[in-house]
């Protein structure tokens, strides 16, 4: 029913992302349904729907840490299916995680900077002597690793253990981390859990700011009213479906989506 | 020729249901922990020479022996949970649990060493000299007695596990820690009732195997390492993988040792391992565990 | 865990890199084992010196794949036999030159190395500690039974030590000479660990710590794991075989059980002891466990016992080994130091 109602959408205008038919099953559990959609660049896309609705499943999907049962991936033309996670980096496809997973025991900067690793300009010889182009290539990304440190507001913190950094500072450095990877399309799951008011406010500012920039976002949110305002389109899903997909405003009225929303509340 | 094979057939059920037992132990322990007790090997040993001292010196009977060895386990595998699994889960690292279990398992190698010599010991049973004969076929009365009582533990524990709450609570443990603390059931004790059992099997597979193997104080060693073969080609944490793959090993190696020499039999079981890590890594019988991300 | 607790210290800015701690530190190892025959001029002590030289090299390599990777490869011994037998065999059966055989054997191990770890690399850190230690024993046992290449348990006697270097103007340096023979050995030792130093301090350093902190999140930067523990793998298994070469040659025989699986865990201690994760603490671990049993020569028959009890006891309680004591203490020494001035 929503299929053509997407197509009618985004087929005009240039895609990034286009996913077509995806399904995903555990054991008897169909945590992905013939999920469709396509995102444009420079645009925040947001997934949102109750727990359990598969939103984590179809970012798993989509960063290849595990492969759909059916259907088609593309990112700007690209045939995703059956690419393995780290070659999708390299295609420009970043992710941050829902449980976080930062590397504990390393530096918020060696986090970042371990974020680099598709991106250095070193010949093979000069890791074991380090030259001038070895130099030039550490101080680029440590550099550039600060900038994306000041970005997310946490120059302050660079030496201090992962491990060791409070719960919200983690999220915001999972977030470096996986821009340090130079992506095209940055998926940021559930940013907001585990964030006081304030920090989502913030967090929420940086999205927004990322996008100005012209990065793509695909926000997985559970809750819907923080994405109102920062996304520029939803697809909002249950039980593993596409529930609806359209701009915020068209969102917030489907009589569906309120079903499932108010059904998951009083649950 | 045909008398050759069931013969051989017969050796390798009596060898591969004590693997079998021994492999439970492990796979018991990873199902529930995904954490390897490299000092299991040493449990085994110790079990053995618990049951002989008890039979032999004593004057016990065999059977006491087979009690005290598995008492004996059972207080390791409690002692090696809370002496170095419980305070390292914290740390959450993969591989320091397993680091410090190798240096536990050094430690009682060569306790051993000093208190027992590395002279091999003879571990006569009363059992070892009774030769039953059925047509063409012969097997001791030793042979039997592990045929049942590895048969009768096996099928115990495979009850316990199905059809038991705890069992079945154990069984919760293994999928999700949190989900089983969310049933009211405290991991922590499940863990330590699991490196109990499965300590306690490898004591009374000790006992039962020191009668046919070379008891010194690295009996184990040649046991073990078998036994990690088995519980990777069964699937690791798997039940039933491990009981099949314990089966076949034995049966392997009973059917090897006809044309090649013992040392050779090392080999075939670890070639068979890497193969099996190569073509299947999940093992005989794949359990999918998803990775919650 | 405090800051004290971490195993790895943050690389420090690639500006102060440059400065010269690092190569002062390398100029005093360097002095150092120059110096170190002179001080033990017993041919007794000195034959510990290259005990203790290869053990170093077998530590650093071990540590690489251990420490940084996260990767548990109880196949060291394994590595170590075949480094050795490889280059033997070569030598004397083909009568292939002493430093070809050399590169040849390294090659192997690496080689060996890497593809086992491929083998093994779609399963977590166990399955490769267990599948390396099957090699081990696959190993040792085809040493062991495959006699018409080997001789079996009955060893090969008579290995030539390292032909001697002819330099014009100079006289030829002969690696009969037990101080030549440390020279040597050590000296590679000391190379091997700059390479290492090297690696770790490049982005390789990140990207093997990276897998070993959470491979999956690893992956989700572009890493992929099992090429790089492939590579770890192969550095740590072509560093022993180059130990094992050298251990023929200083040794003269080479039976199978010097390669026997417990080899790897007495290589393991001394990582562990060490401190893993460090580069340092392996060539402590490995020069105390090395030396502290020929000073205690009573216990020769719990020499054993007591690296098994090193080994839990140090991950239980200092996880980061000596390395984590001698910080720790540095620290307090430190802190006292500026108490006193405080007070001055």
């Amino acid at each position: 029913m929503t299929a053509g109602v997407n197509l009618a959408c985004e087929n005009t205008g240039p895609v990034l992302f286009r996913a077509q038919g995806l399904c995903k099953n555990f054991g008897g559990v169909r945590a992905v349904r013939d999920i469709s959609f396509a995102v444009a660049p420079g645009m925040v896309f947001a997934v949102i729907g109750p727990n359990g609705a598969g939103k984590s499943t179809l970012i798993n999907l989509m960063s290849g840490i595990c492969q759909p049962d059916a259907g088609t991936m593309s990112l700007d033309g690209v045939d995703l299916i059956g690419m393995s996670a780290q070659r999708r980096v390299r295609h420009g496809l970043a992710r941050t995680f829902q449980k976080i997973r930062l590397f504990k025991q390393l530096s918020a900067l060696e986090n970042v900077i371990a974020g680099y690793h598709t991106r250095h300009a070193i010949p093979v010889w000069q890791y074991v002597f380090h030259g001038a182009a070895f130099r030039e290539d550490a101080r680029r990304c440590g550099d550039e690793a600060i900038a994306l440190l000041n970005f997310v507001g946490l120059s302050h913190r660079a030496h201090i253990t992962a491990g060791a950094l409070a719960y919200g500072e983690q999220r915001l450095l999972e977030i470096a981390r996986a821009l340090a990877t130079a992506p095209r399309l940055l998926m940021i799951d559930e940013p907001a859990a585990g964030l006081n008011p304030t920090e989502v406010a913030a967090l929420l500012r940086r999205i927004a700011g990322l996008r100005d920039r012209g990065l793509t976002v695909l926000l997985v949110e559970h809750n819907m009213d923080l994405v109102m305002n920062v996304a520029d389109r939803i697809l909002v899903m249950d039980y593993g479906q596409q529930l609806f997909a359209g701009a915020p405003a068209d969102v917030q009225a489907h009589p569906d989506v309120i079903a499932a929303y108010l059904g998951a509340n009083v649950l | 020729m045909l008398s050759v094979i069931l013969q051989q057939g017969i050796n390798g059920i009596v060898v591969g249901g004590l693997y079998v037992l021994v492999a439970l132990g492990l796979t018991l322990i990873y199902g529930v922990l995904v954490q390897i007790n490299f000092a299991h090997a040493d449990f085994v040993t110790l079990g053995a020479f618990a049951a002989y001292f008890v039979a032999q010196l004593l004057s016990g009977n065999y059977f006491v022996g087979i009690a005290v060895a598995l008492i004996v386990g059972g207080v390791l595998g409690w002692l090696i949970n809370a002496a170095i699994f419980a305070p390292l889960r914290q740390r959450g690292s993969e591989l320091l649990p397993l680091i410090a279990t190798i240096g536990v398992s050094i430690m009682l190698q060569n306790a051993m060493l000093l208190l027992f010599g590395p002279i091999p010991y003879a571990f006569n049973t009363p059992y070892s000299s009774k030769v039953i004969h059925i047509g063409s076929l012969f097997f001791t009365l030793q042979n039997l007695l592990i045929i049942l009582v590895s048969t009768t533990t096996i099928a115990l524990l495979y009850a316990f596990m199905k059809f038991t709450f705890l069992g079945k609570a154990l069984r919760a443990v293994s999928q999700d820690h949190e989900t089983a603390a969310l049933m009211g059931i405290n991991p922590n004790f499940l863990i330590m009732l699991t490196f109990i059992i499965a300590s306690a099997l490898a004591g009374m597979s000790g006992a039962l195997l020191g009668p046919v193997l070379v008891l010194t104080p690295f009996a184990g060693t040649s046991v073990i390492v078998k036994a990690f073969a088995i519980v990777i080609i069964g699937g690791f944490g798997n039940v039933e993988g491990t009981i099949i793959a314990g089966l076949i090993v034995g049966l392997i190696e009973s059917y090897t040792t006809q044309f090649l020499d013992p040392g050779l039999i090392d080999i075939v079981v670890f070639a068979l391992l890497l193969i099996m890590l190569a073509v299947r890594p999940t093992g005989l019988i794949a359990e999918k565990r998803a990775e919650n991300v | 865990m405090s800051d004290l607790l971490r195993i790895k210290s943050s690389r420090p800015a690639p500006a102060q890199r440059f400065i010269t701690s690092r190569r002062l530190c390398f100029l005093v190892a360097a002095i150092t084992i120059a110096l170190l025959p002179l001080v033990f001029p017993s041919s007794y002590w000195r034959t510990n010196l290259i005990v203790c030289a290869i053990n170093v090299l077998l530590t650093i390599g071990l540590d690489f794949v251990l420490g940084y990777a996260g990767q548990l490869n109880l196949g060291q011994s394994a590595f170590y036999g075949i480094g050795a037998y490889a280059s033997t065999l070569l030598i004397m059966k083909l009568a292939v030159p002493f430093w070809v055989a050399f590169a040849v054997a390294v090659l192997i191990s690496g080689i060996a190395g890497a593809l086992l770890s491929l083998l093994a690399v779609r399963l977590r850190g166990h399955y490769l500690a267990i599948a390396s230690l099957g090699f081990a024993v696959i190993t040792y046992q085809i040493l062991l039974n495959w006699i018409s290449l080997t001789q079996g348990p009955l060893g090969i006697y008579a290995i030539a030590p390292p032909p001697p270097i002819r330099l014009p103007w100079l006289p030829a340096i002969v690696f009969t000479n037990l101080t030549n023979l440390f020279y040597l050995i050590a000296g590679f030792a000391l190379l091997v660990y700059l390479i290492l130093d090297q690696l770790v301090r490049s982005p390789i350093g990140e990207t093997l710590t990276a897998i070993r902190e959470d491979e999956l999140s690893a992956a989700s930067l572009g890493i992929d794991a099992p090429k790089w523990k492939a590579f770890a793998f192969a550095v740590s298994s072509a560093v022993a075989g180059a130990a094992g070469c050298f251990y023929a040659s200083f040794v003269g025989t080479l039976v199978p059980d010097s390669f026997f699986i417990t080899e790897s865990f007495s290589m393991l201690a001394m990582v562990i002891v060490g401190g893993m994760g460090t580069l340092i603490g392996p060539v402590f671990g490995a020069i105390c466990l090395t030396i502290l049993p020929e000073l205690l020569r009573g216990i020769g028959d719990l020499r054993l016992i007591v690296y098994g009890a090193a080994v839990t006891l140090v991950v239980l309680f200092m996880p980061g080994g000596l390395v984590q004591a001698i910080r720790i203490m540095a620290h307090h020494v430190f802190a006292a130091g500026a108490k006193f001035e405080a007070r001055l």
